[in-house]
């Protein structure tokens, strides 16, 4: 059932998730993005914040 | 290595068909407990954005009660304590210790569920007085039927028997092995379960405390706010009991399934202690806008929520450094290019790479929920159902079904129906949920709020900045009618495979990780002392608010009466009546325009 | 323990995100000074609201120059008073409670946003500057008629403004 076609095996020390690490990256930065435009714009833009 | 096509590879029902019996039987409650879920769930999408209503608006909190406890109590559990004994069966390689006793605390399960879900129903009946018109969460003073809050206990009393079992397998086979780690699934399974026993103390309490013999007359009333606080208690960490069983299957599956390896064992143990540590501490931020709680614990609540992201993140690298392990030996290459070589065609690991995938803005969604004052744009607004469909209803619920796809052949030796309708399920859904998602957290941000039947009110309009809310709610409907679809798709699929004839070989052996728990120091294998932590860490966030609470306003508030759910006789339709009328109705406008 | 170089860099990350995050919303409870709703409200008797000289007549009261304070009840399925009127250019605390069941208190499209618990107090201070009109809505289920129960927040010219407000 599995198209599990191994070309290659790579081993514990032959292997840098290089892939990942540039997909988190972008990850994070949408996060801070998105973190920064939530609480700014969204949030302490929007009308009668609690102040007591 | 780890090819699945040797053959005569032995599959679990092979070498455990008695523990392959109780895993289908509780993947079968689940299943349909997601069906009627969702039938639930399609009512709704289109009640409240006014495409079509047949029920009476006041059934639509029957309807939204028994979709939220299908859903996330009978649904996510009933996999759980299923995925849970093959985890531990398999990774011991050892049967369990009594099956009767497995059977038994399963058939718990399934008597408290039909108890709870019986109250439900009945709320459509209304000449009954049997009802639980309180939602998932049954805050008091709503008062549901006896029969409601005693199904819940039982229920729970079947999980707590569950854990005790698999803890049962580890001691007899630790006798056995007494210089080893603990094999990866079951250290995943022992820490959920430890999680589980802390987070059940609060609902617990306000179940059996107070809620049911309230409800039975045998006390006069209850502190609203003590039993919802008791309430989140739980409320929280039952979050990660839906979500532990995911990331094991993202953990010990996935890498599998992607052609690779766990890229590191020892961090998923870290991760799973985590959770155990800080997964309880945290459930005052459900109560971020309640009166009563003093914002100190608030703030408490905040630091610890804000923490409790950390064992997710770290699991967001591990899992796609193992996907890409896997797709690296398919031979991909290249920074991006690698994502290509993984196996998208095979509908169980496309589920599980979109379920991740969705994770990951679903992460993003409560990290904003976990930032206490922005809460007051967000509370009880449409944005938190948007948030939490990414969460469990993706992250685990997708997962979930693709995970199936890869181990009910296991359990059965028949193999899936159709692997197209599979994979196209798996996408449909992912389609649906983020059209539905997308759109609930939109207007959840221009003020419309959650578990509402008519969102659509009298003296203002809710205002939207972009875009229109018409065409939110038609979003909204069409991305439920597509997981509806999605549903019945999966489950269609899962019932016709058992017409399939029996065939050998369908084994999945699973590859030993990248790095292996030998890496790792053994004190992570210390549940005692983890267990002990996490208890002080839960006193410290729980025990300073809930006195606080009972000095304040006492362990029961005289003041506050009961209010009983139950429909009112005079303003609605027997639900039965208007399915009925809707149907001849209907039947008689197809007549009419065919003459 | 063996871990990956990319993985450590990934955790310092993440504890900076987090603790990024904490700050932020440390920033508004103290630069912005955004306060949330807490137990300063105090407790009260539910069966007993008409005996409460604030809510056995919800209205609004004025407590100072340009202060106010708004008492509210939140009932199935209704808030009082209805409207709520308070003039422009002012700084209103609501006080808010129920008689019966667990409601919520949001005036649409604002950060007013609180939890309307019997037997507790919800206590919240906001600045209205315009003239304007503000839906509320219950957004916690409260029975069979919860999506009926709505009210409205009504922000008048200072000079229009009559003290007292509405019942």
């Amino acid at each position: 059932m599995e198209e599990e076609q191994t070309v290659r095996e790579l081993g514990h020390d032959e292997f840098d998730p290089n892939g990942t690490l540039a997909l988190i990256t972008v990850y994070f930065l949408i996060l801070l993005v998105m973190w920064v435009f939530m609480y700014f714009v969204e949030f302490l833009g929007n009308e009668l914040t609690v102040v007591g | 290595m780890g090819s699945a096509l040797e053959t005569g590879t032995p599959s679990f029902v092979d070498r455990f068909p008695q523990e392959a019996s109780v895993v289908k039987a509780a993947l079968t409650s689940s299943f349909i407990a997601l069906f009627l879920g969702a039938v639930f769930g399609i009512i709704q999408g289109l009640h409240r954005t006014e495409v079509f209503r047949f029920l009476d608006s006041q059934f639509y909190y029957t309807v939204l009660t028994a979709h939220g406890v299908l859903m996330v109590v009978s649904f996510t559990i009933f996999f759980l304590v299923g995925i849970f004994t093959w985890a531990v069966v398999r990774s011991l390689d050892r049967p369990v210790e009594d099956i009767r006793y497995t059977w038994a605390w399963y058939g718990l399960m399934v008597v408290g569920t039909l108890m709870a879900v019986v109250a439900i129903l009945g709320g459509f009946v209304p000449s009954t007085e049997l009802s639980a018109d309180v939602l998932y969460t049954f805050y008091a003073p709503l008062q549901a039927h006896p029969l409601f809050y005693g199904g819940l206990a039982i229920f729970i009393i079947g999980t707590w028997l569950a854990g005790a079992d698999w803890f049962r397998s580890w001691y007899a086979w630790k006798q056995e092995h007494p210089d080893e780690r603990i094999p990866l699934q079951t250290f995943m399974v022992l820490t959920t379960m430890l999680m589980w026993y802390i987070a059940t103390i609060g609902i617990a309490i306000a179940v059996v405390g107070f809620l049911l013999p309230w409800s039975l007359g045998l006390i006069e009333s209850v502190n609203p706010l003590l039993t919802r606080t008791l309430f989140w208690f739980w409320g929280h960490p039952v979050v990660y009991f839906w979500l532990m069983p995911a990331y094991l299957l993202w953990y010990t599956v996935l890498p599998s399934i992607s052609g690779g390896r766990l890229f590191s064992d020892p961090l998923a143990r870290v991760v799973f202690v985590l959770f155990l540590l800080l997964s309880t501490p945290v459930g005052i931020h459900h109560q971020y806008v309640d009166p009563g709680i003093a914002e100190g614990f608030k703030l408490i609540a905040m630091t610890n929520t804000m923490f409790l992201l950390l064992p997710s993140l770290l699991t967001a690298f591990t899992v796609v450094a193992s996907m890409e392990h896997g797709a690296r030996q398919r031979g991909g290459s290249g920074l991006f290019g690698w994502l290509r070589a993984l196996p998208w065609r095979n509908p169980a690991f496309t589920g599980m790479a979109l379920a991740g995938l969705m994770f990951a803005a679903g992460g993003f969604s409560g990290m904003i929920n976990a930032g206490m004052n922005i809460n007051y744009l967000v509370h009880n607004t449409l944005w938190v159902p948007g948030h939490f469909h990414l969460t469990v209803g993706t992250a685990v619920a997708l997962t979930f079904m693709a995970a199936t796809y890869w181990l009910w052949p296991q359990l059965t030796n028949k193999p899936l129906f159709s692997r197209p309708i599979a994979l196209s399920q798996t996408v449909v859904w992912f389609v649906g949920m983020a059209l539905m998602s997308n759109a609930m957290h939109v207007m959840g941000l221009f003020g419309v709020p959650r578990r509402t039947a008519e969102p659509q009110y009298e003296g203002f309009e809710f205002v939207a900045s972009f875009g229109s809310i018409t065409e939110l709610r038609m979003q909204l409907a069409l991305g439920a009618t597509l997981l509806f679809i999605s549903t019945v798709l999966f489950v269609v699929n899962i019932a016709l495979s058992t017409g399939s004839p029996t065939q050998p070989g369908l084994g999945q052996p699973l590859p030993k990780p990248l790095s292996p728990a030998a890496d790792s120091p053994e004190v992570l294998d210390n549940l005692k002392l983890w267990f002990g932590i996490a208890m002080v860490l839960v006193v410290l966030a729980y025990a300073l608010p809930l006195t606080s609470i009972v000095g304040d306003s006492g362990i029961i508030d005289r003041g506050v009466s009961a209010a009983p759910v139950m429909i009112d006789l005079l303003t609605g339709l027997n639900p039965v009546a208007a399915v009925t009328d809707t149907g001849s109705r209907l039947g008689v406008a197809i007549w009419e325009g065919m003459l | 323990m063996n871990i990956h170089s990319y993985e450590k860099i990934w955790l310092v990350v993440a504890i900076l995100l987090i603790v990024g995050f904490i700050s932020t919303v440390t920033y508004g409870a103290t630069a912005v000074g955004i306060d949330m709703v807490d137990d300063e409200g105090g407790t009260v008797n539910a069966s007993a609201l008409d005996e409460d000289p604030r809510f056995s007549e919800p209205r609004v009261e004025q407590v100072g120059d340009n202060e106010y304070e708004a008492y509210v009840v939140a009932q199935q399925y209704i808030f009082k008073p209805d409207p709520i009127t308070v003039p422009a250019n002012s700084t209103v605390t609501f006080f808010v409670t129920s008689p019966d069941v667990i409601h919520g208190f949001e005036i649409v499209g604002t950060n007013a946003n609180t939890m309307v618990i019997p037997g507790q107090v919800a206590k919240i201070t906001v600045n209205f500057n315009e003239p304007g009109e503000y839906g509320v809505v219950c957004h916690e289920y409260c029975g069979s008629g919860h999506h009926t129960m709505e009210g409205s927040v009504v922000v008048q010219p200072e000079d229009e403004f009559s003290h007292g407000g509405d019942e």
